[in-house]
């Protein structure tokens, strides 16, 4: 009995002030994933990524922007999301006080333009990411800079063009070989 | 592969007893990994191949594994996990096919009681019906749902859909085995809303006396295999392991993210092997600490309860400081951790761990010599050595009763491959008590461990890469977890989708022999015994006692009986129908 007396006393007081005073998280400590609209190209990456499906993009009904969404009712805090994104647009801070009144207070959109393919006309990115691919090509130079115009054209325009451009070089190839 | 090298594996000598003991039995032998080997046997053979490794060669169950293989050869199959843990210990599957149009297979249950429950289980999600199993109620399935629905085939359904309810009573039927004729009937459960978890108790009683017990639980069953098969790619699927449990999550995602590394022959840096056992050890400090606080609890001890409970919290801050969050979640991926641990970090640690120790010590002091606690736990909830034998129950249950079962030991895997000086705790006094003090052991050697990992831990990835993903390939992942081994099957699909995942959580296989652990004791003490069992699930809130002589049925509140268990006079069934 007395050890145990002893043992009280030497606990003090374990409860502490919060919620009457503020509970400072570690570095390190995962929660709310902040996203900055700015920075994000609506690349989809974090979308593929996320395990919870909180995050999913859509394209709407006009089909004239690409719809970011985050629904931190579905959030796992596991920071996969983070780890994908190429621009760092996405990042998980310390903050865990999540609770809303109304459930509809959990979701956070953002909308950005889409990209029409140059070709057949069809969405198929958004405009910023479309930018910022050629950007990256442009500044990277040499033959990759050459490639820069194609990122104007939907995936299936673009693989179109492929295999023909294939086919024709496959068709000089096999003249020269039978010339020989 | 060099004939030299096939003898060393381990496993072959459990083939080679089986081909002998039962001639042409084994139509194949395949190994997964270098400790995994699963041999096809034809299915009028399956009784008697389990029976003998089980029984003759040293091997426990923790589970079988149905699949519907019809996509990939035309038929089902079920694989018979058995831990070989005597000679040449490993894991031998035994493998048995099944005709679609038959769907019927020799029950094993009766030679080998352990599989009871994965066959009724079996049956509910693949309609693969047992021959002879003694007891062919649904185990998952709720009341309500339509029989002839077996939600895993891989034709039957969208994971989305949620079929009309067929009725609105439960009309599952409680199994009362004692020989009294006369008993009462105690329901506990099945929901309350304080109640964390819900499950369904039917205490059947004489007088005070429990002379059987029958549950039901699966009330929250959450379809995750399903989840996992249809919604996320097998990347994914470690974080979805992680909330199988609220408490030993790690000990799920590792087991998960070690079946398909083992199945896919991917190396995970030793760093990384490291980290993970790290974690793993890290979820048992807080895991034993909340059940040595229920235990306080449960023998009126509640100031006791309230200090475990604040040193727990240290544990759970280092948690936080090693993986960011409360709960060791979202850390594993397929190939290794997502997360290093610094040298700062390090350093937190050692001191947390210093201090945990000492201020556990004093605790587990305070409970040793508390005077209710020898009174309220020696020789109560005895679990028989012969039951635990007979249904292989995990953890510190089976420990309590001395075997020193224990996978870390059994089946060293990573960073526990490099311990030193520690081995497996157990205690043969069979009751609470004993359980009880494999739990404070085993609180103790976590620190230890700890502190060699982290000293141990080399430099380098922590990520495994350039690996080649092939379709179909399985194997088993093993863990184990605070309250004994998780057992994991995965086999991945040809779409970057599992193609069948079975997680085995330890309490799956402690269920079973918790109505031998009530047997002849008192209902003052139905509480502590299912608390020592720590299963996943602490609220068993409310009872219904059916007293066999009077034939009354008496609903007890958790307050009621908790109250009683501590206090042990004014029976809460007093007067009740005398
Ligand atoms: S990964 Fe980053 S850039 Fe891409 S959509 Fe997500 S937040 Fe935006
Ligand atoms: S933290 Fe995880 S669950 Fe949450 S949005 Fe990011 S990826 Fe999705």
């Amino acid at each position: 009995m007395f050890e145990l007396f002893k043992e009280i006393r030497k606990a003090g007081d374990a409860t502490i002030g919060y919620p009457f005073q503020p509970l400072e998280m570690p570095a390190g400590f995962r929660g709310k994933p902040e996203h900055k609209e700015r920075l994000c190209i609506a690349c989809g990456a974090c979308a593929i990524a996320c395990p919870a499906n909180a995050i999913t993009m859509d394209l709407d009904d006009e089909q004239e922007y690409i719809t970011w969404d985050i629904s931190y009712g579905r959030c796992i805090f596991c920071g996969r999301c983070q780890e994908v994104c190429p621009l760092y647009a996405i990042v998980l801070t310390t903050e865990f006080e999540l609770a809303v009144r109304d459930k509809a207070d959990l979701r956070e959109s953002c909308a950005y333009p889409v990209a029409r393919c140059s070709c057949c006309g069809k969405p198929y990115a958004a405009a910023k990411e479309v930018d910022y691919a050629r950007r990256v090509l442009e500044s990277v130079g040499g033959p990759a800079a050459a490639d820069a115009d194609a990122v104007s054209l939907c995936l299936a325009c673009r693989r179109r063009d492929d295999a023909l451009a294939f086919q024709r070089q496959a068709r000089v190839a096999s003249e020269e070989g039978g010339a020989r | 592969m060099t004939k030299k090298n096939a003898a060393l594996r381990s496993g072959e000598t459990h083939v080679q007893a089986v081909r002998d003991a039962f001639p042409g039995a084994v139509l194949d032998a395949a190994w997964q990994a270098s400790d995994q080997v699963t041999i096809t046997v034809p299915k009028d053979m399956l009784p008697d191949v389990v029976e003998f490794l089980y029984y003759g060669r040293g091997g426990w169950l923790p589970n079988m594994v149905a699949n519907d293989e019809r996509p990939l050869n035309g038929r089902y199959a079920l694989y018979y996990l058995l831990s070989m843990e005597e000679a040449d210990p490993g894991f031998v599957t035994v493998r048995t096919e099944i005709d679609p149009h038959s769907m019927e297979y020799p029950s094993v249950t009766p030679r080998v009681p352990a599989c009871v429950w994965s066959e009724r289980e079996a049956y509910d999600l693949f309609g693969l019906r047992a021959q002879g199993l003694p007891d062919e109620r649904r185990l998952v399935l709720p009341d309500d749902w339509p029989s002839g629905l077996f939600p895993l085939r891989k034709d039957s359904m969208d994971y989305r859909r949620r079929p009309e309810p067929v009725t609105d009573v439960e009309n599952y039927e409680f199994l009362y085995e004692g020989q009294a004729e006369e008993v009462t009937g105690v329901p506990m459960g099945p929901l309350h809303i304080t109640s964390d978890e819900p499950g369904h108790f039917r205490l059947f009683v004489e007088g005070e006396e429990i002379v059987d017990a029958d549950y039901r639980l699966f009330y929250v069953h959450r379809g995750m295999e399903k989840v996992a098969e249809s919604r996320l790619n097998y990347d994914a699927v470690t974080f979805l392991a992680d909330r199988i449990c609220g408490i030993c999550g790690n000990a799920h995602s590792v087991a998960y993210a070690e079946a398909v590394e083992n199945a896919q022959g991917i190396e995970v840096p030793v760093r990384a092997q490291y980290i993970r056992t790290i974690l793993l050890e890290v979820e048992r400090l807080h895991s034993h600490l909340l059940n040595l606080g229920l235990v306080c609890h449960y023998c009126g001890f509640d100031t006791g309860f309230q200090h475990f409970f604040r040193v727990r919290e240290k544990a759970m801050d280092l948690a936080v400081l090693l993986t960011g969050a409360r709960k060791t979640y979202g850390l594993n991926l397929i190939g290794g951790v997502r997360r290093d641990i610094l040298d700062e970090q390090k350093l937190a640690t050692i001191a947390f761990v210093r201090e945990l120790r000492s201020d556990v010590e004093a605790l587990v002091d305070m409970l040793m010599s508390t005077a209710n606690f020898e009174s309220r736990t020696a020789g109560v909830g005895r679990l028989d050595p012969a039951i635990a034998r007979d249904y292989s129950p995990v953890g510190p249950c089976v420990r309590g009763s001395g075997f020193a079962r224990d996978v870390r030991f059994d089946h060293p895997f990573d960073g526990y491959r490099y311990l030193t000086g520690l081995k497996a705790r157990s205690h043969d006094g069979c009751d609470v008590q004993s359980r009880t003090l494999v739990r404070v052991e085993e609180f103790m050697d976590s620190l230890t461990m700890i502190e060699q990992l982290l000293d141990g831990a080399p430099g380098g990835p922590i990520q495994a890469t350039g690996w080649r993903y092939t379709p179909h390939k399985y194997a088993l992942g093993y863990t184990e977890a605070p309250r004994g081994e998780d057992m994991h099957w995965a086999q991945v699909g040809d779409n970057q989708k599992c193609y069948r995942w079975r997680a085995k959580a330890a309490t799956y296989s402690n269920w079973p022999i918790l109505r031998y652990m009530f047997r002849g004791n008192t209902v003052a003490d139905a509480a502590i015994i299912v608390g020592s069992m720590d299963p996943c699930y602490s609220c068993t809130d409310r009872v219904t006692v059916v007293d066999v002589k009077k034939k009354t049925e008496t609903v007890l509140t958790k307050q009621q009986l908790e109250s009683y268990c501590w206090r042990r006079t004014h029976s809460p069934l007093a007067g009740k129908g005398a």
